[in-house]
């Protein structure tokens, strides 16, 4: 082969790579047209269209986890084993499992949404998260009718909190209410009573109010010198124990105000108007207070060097007497690995608030599947499957939303619970007692401009958290100028 | 047909052939065409990953795209654009990278420079070590060195604030406050400097010994080396450093978003120009927006590189005048 040879076999080869690369570029430019968009899938209302998969080839099944419960590590290993146990049982359905972190879950889901990769069934979702993907939902009504699946064990007006413009989004499965977990062995050394099981019972002759727990965690909250915060020897810069905890609420003011000020809405009747109610701002300064004046609850600093970095699970350091948390928070109390700081707990009910009412902060969740879904009827098996697993049930630590089943539930977490430390027995009709008081309207309930001003909110917690000496009712009344400023943008 | 007249015919009408006119020669020499294979998958990966995408992006910066409902799209014109200008987030967040840029980019180089005359330095003993840990943190994950970070700079349990507890100094919440997180991030940062250290090390090196034997016969101290030697011959190396830490800056967005749960807490300071954009983009959902703002970055660090381009005539030593 000469050299001109060479060259003109060169330039064929140049041309014919160009012309590759062209047809590359242009069938990876056009993928995503080709492919059906979400909304031009078939309408979810109507009748679900056929597998994509021909005859004996699995269908494939992604399961979306994070937007709820679901992502904690200790719980990973029994969704993993649900998920074996259902392609044993189902060889025609490969079901996927794909666990995202809770902070970013929404985001990666609405990137994958976007970028026409969508998962098929997604869940635990939450309150929450419905406000920003309840859309991308498939009404469950013809699959239900269709399978026959029971819905009259279970609290109507649970069902209708899953109804959306008309559509079911989802089966209510799983319910969690709030209330106090307590470190018995902090109560024992500060030789103080455990706070009430009973709502409307009394602690050491006082009514159980928030201002009865406060002079609670002021005792329970000591220095390294032994010094509780009630002493004038006590120093606030060397704090080894704090009294009182709301964890987990990813600094959302609206959890706080709800904890400590009761039910309320940062959205007035009119469903335009911004407001901070005055319960709730009497629960953000006790919240507050209690962060920066007392010193009865952590900084966000403090929290994050007991609980385990930007983890913050500060009652499983064993250095929190009172915590404010949900149902699904026993799955966590205990550590994946090593030796529980916390050996005898128990759980109390939640005190009276500023509006004279009980309040127990209510998460709920369930499993929903995408409108975009190829294979809604394999989806709703796979969902049917996941929804009554007893094993998920018992690792999100998830309350049935169907009454009849909650003994078991119950029953069921006690021999878990002892596992690590045999002298533990709950009081579990605590939680019961708790679901008699939810908020209303929730807490993760819908704004005008949802996203962003869920953003703002969580924004001014931090500030909140991490700031003292803040004028709180300036703050309060420039946060509501915000919200009011993001409401009229998303109208 | 075509007769050619014998010769003397008197009618000498030569139809002789007319050379046809030369075009240039378009044909690349043998060895451009072998290099230009080799650049291929380069030119591909580059039209797959960066072209397509920026055209892609500059016609969503004209829509309204929510990847949510990407069936209700609308090009929208340049509304996007004008709504930059009313945009107070994104003031904010600019003022805040220009901060940040100004804090960051000088103490870098700095510390970089420092760096590399150290482990330059015939005195140091065992300078090889000293090179290697110097760049070792770069082999590191930025979000698992953040996440370390985090810990170290804690305001309550963290190394920083125990080390200034035992001299008697409180430390501060590095993180939580809007007066100390740019000096938290830009610890973070001076932690990466092997890359800077290591160009600028090349450069050291590759300045001719005879400068410095020429300036110490001219009675030249150390200090008067470094300022009329040193930094004139390594000028070019500050330069392109320059250009890269400036262009990093405006593209910083890791450690904010891993300290702030991409919030840009507190107070807006950690809210830098990218991390408003992927907020608007992927938490907002604002993809069209976030597109024209990725457009007006690219506007800024080009005007930017262009400006310092010019001014680097008047700084930047390159071989044989300035």
């Amino acid at each position: 082969m000469n050299g001109k040879q060479f060259g003109r076999l060169d330039r064929t080869t140049i041309r014919l790579i160009a012309l590759l690369s062209t047809i590359v570029l242009i069938v990876s430019a056009c993928q995503a047209a080709a492919s059906p968009s979400p909304s031009a899938s078939a309408p979810p209302s109507t009748a679900p269209v056929s597998p994509s998969a021909s005859a004996g080839e699995a269908v494939e099944i992604e399961w979306y986890v994070g937007l709820g419960t679901g992502e904690n590590e200790e719980q990973i290993p029994q969704e993993e084993a649900v998920v074996a146990a259902f392609n044993a049982a189902n060889p025609n359905i490969k079901l996927k499992l794909t666990v995202v972190d809770n902070d970013f879950a929404s985001d990666t889901l609405a990137t994958r949404l976007g970028a026409n990769d969508p998962p098929d069934i997604i869940g635990p979702i939450c309150i929450r998260a419905l406000q920003s993907c309840g859309g991308q939902l498939l009404d469950l009504a013809p699959l239900i009718q269709s399978s026959g699946v029971d819905l009259s064990e279970i609290d109507p007006a649970l069902i209708d909190a899953y109804k959306v413009d008309g559509k079911q989004i989802g089966i209510p499965m799983a319910v969690y209410p709030s209330f106090i977990y307590y470190n018995k062995a902090l109560f024992d050394e500060a030789d103080l009573e455990y706070p009430p099981h009973e709502v409307g019972a009394q602690y050491d002759g006082k009514a159980w109010t928030w201002d009865t727990v406060r002079d609670l965690a002021l005792k329970l909250t000591v220095d390294s010198g032994g010094n509780d915060a009630t002493s004038s020897d006590f120093d606030s810069s060397k704090i080894d124990q704090w009294g009182l905890d709301a964890q987990f609420t990813a600094e959302d003011t609206r959890a706080w105000s709800t904890v400590f000020g009761g039910s309320g809405s940062v959205v007035a009747a009119d469903g335009t108007t911004a407001q901070w109610p005055d319960n709730w701002r009497t629960g953000l300064q006790y919240w507050y207070d209690g962060v920066w004046k007392d010193h009865m609850i952590p900084t966000r600093s403090e929290a994050e060097a007991i609980g385990g970095g930007e983890d913050r699970n500060t009652f499983q350091s064993g250095r929190i007497a009172m915590d404010v948390v949900h149902q699904w928070y026993t799955c966590c109390i205990y550590p994946s690995t090593g030796e529980a700081a916390v050996k005898a707990w128990d759980i109390a009910v939640l005190p009276e608030g500023p509006d004279g009412k009980v309040t127990s902060k209510l998460h709920a969740d369930t499993i929903g599947i995408l409108n975009s879904t190829k294979n809604p009827e394999a989806a709703f098996e796979a969902l049917s499957f996941l929804a009554q697993s007893p094993e998920l049930i018992q690792t999100w630590s998830a309350m049935p939303a169907i009454e009849s089943q909650r003994d078991a539930f119950f029953a069921g977490i006690a021999p878990w619970t002892a596992s690590k430390s045999p002298a533990v027995e709950v009081d579990w009709a605590v939680s019961t007692k708790m679901l008699a008081y939810p908020d209303n309207p929730s807490h993760e309930a819908f704004m005008p401009n949802f996203d962003e001003a869920d953003a703002a909110n969580k924004s001014f917690g931090t500030k909140l958290w991490t700031t003292s000496g803040l004028n709180l009712e300036q703050e309060i009344d420039k946060q509501v100028e915000t919200l009011q400023a993001l409401f009229d943008e998303g109208s | 047909m075509a007769v050619t007249p014998g010769p003397g015919s008197g009618q000498a009408v030569a139809v002789l052939p007319v050379p046809r006119r030369r075009l240039p020669d378009v044909r690349l020499g043998r060895e451009s065409r072998t290099g230009m294979l080799f650049v291929l998958p380069w030119i591909i990966g580059f039209v797959l990953f960066y072209a397509i995408p920026m055209i892609a992006s500059l016609l969503l910066s004209l829509s309204d795209f929510d990847p949510r409902r990407p069936d209700e799209m609308a090009f929208i014109g340049l509304r996007n654009y004008e709504q930059m200008l009313r945009d107070p987030v994104l003031v904010g967040s600019l003022w805040a990278t220009v901060r940040f840029a100004l804090l960051v980019v000088p103490t870098t180089l700095a510390f970089a420079l420092g760096a590399a005359l150290l482990v330059n330095s015939k005195l140091l003993a065992g300078r090889n070590v000293f090179r290697t840990l110097f760049y070792m943190p770069i082999q590191i994950p930025i979000v698992a060195s953040t996440v370390v970070w985090i810990g170290v700079l804690n305001a309550s349990n963290g190394w920083l604030n125990l080390a200034l507890g035992s001299v008697g100094i409180r430390g501060p919440d590095w993180i939580s406050s809007t007066t100390w997180v740019h000096p938290a991030l830009l610890l973070m940062g001076l932690w990466g400097i092997g890359n800077m250290m290591l160009i600028f090390l090349a450069g050291l090196q590759s300045v001719p010994t005879e400068l410095y034997d020429a300036a110490k016969v001219d009675g030249a101290g150390p200090v008067a080396s470094f300022r009329h030697v040193t930094l004139p011959m390594l000028s070019p190396v500050l330069f392109y450093n320059l250009i890269i830490a400036l262009i990093a800056t405006f593209q910083y967005f890791t450690q904010a978003y891993v300290i702030s749960n991409g919030r840009g807490d507190p107070g807006g300071e950690t809210l830098f120009f990218n991390l408003n954009l992927y907020r608007e983009g992927f938490a907002f959902f604002h993809m069209g927006y976030a597109s024209a703002l990725a457009w007006l970055l690219f506007a800024i660090v080009l005007g930017l590189t262009i400006v310092l381009f010019r001014t680097a005539g008047s700084w930047v030593y390159e071989g044989g005048g300035r």
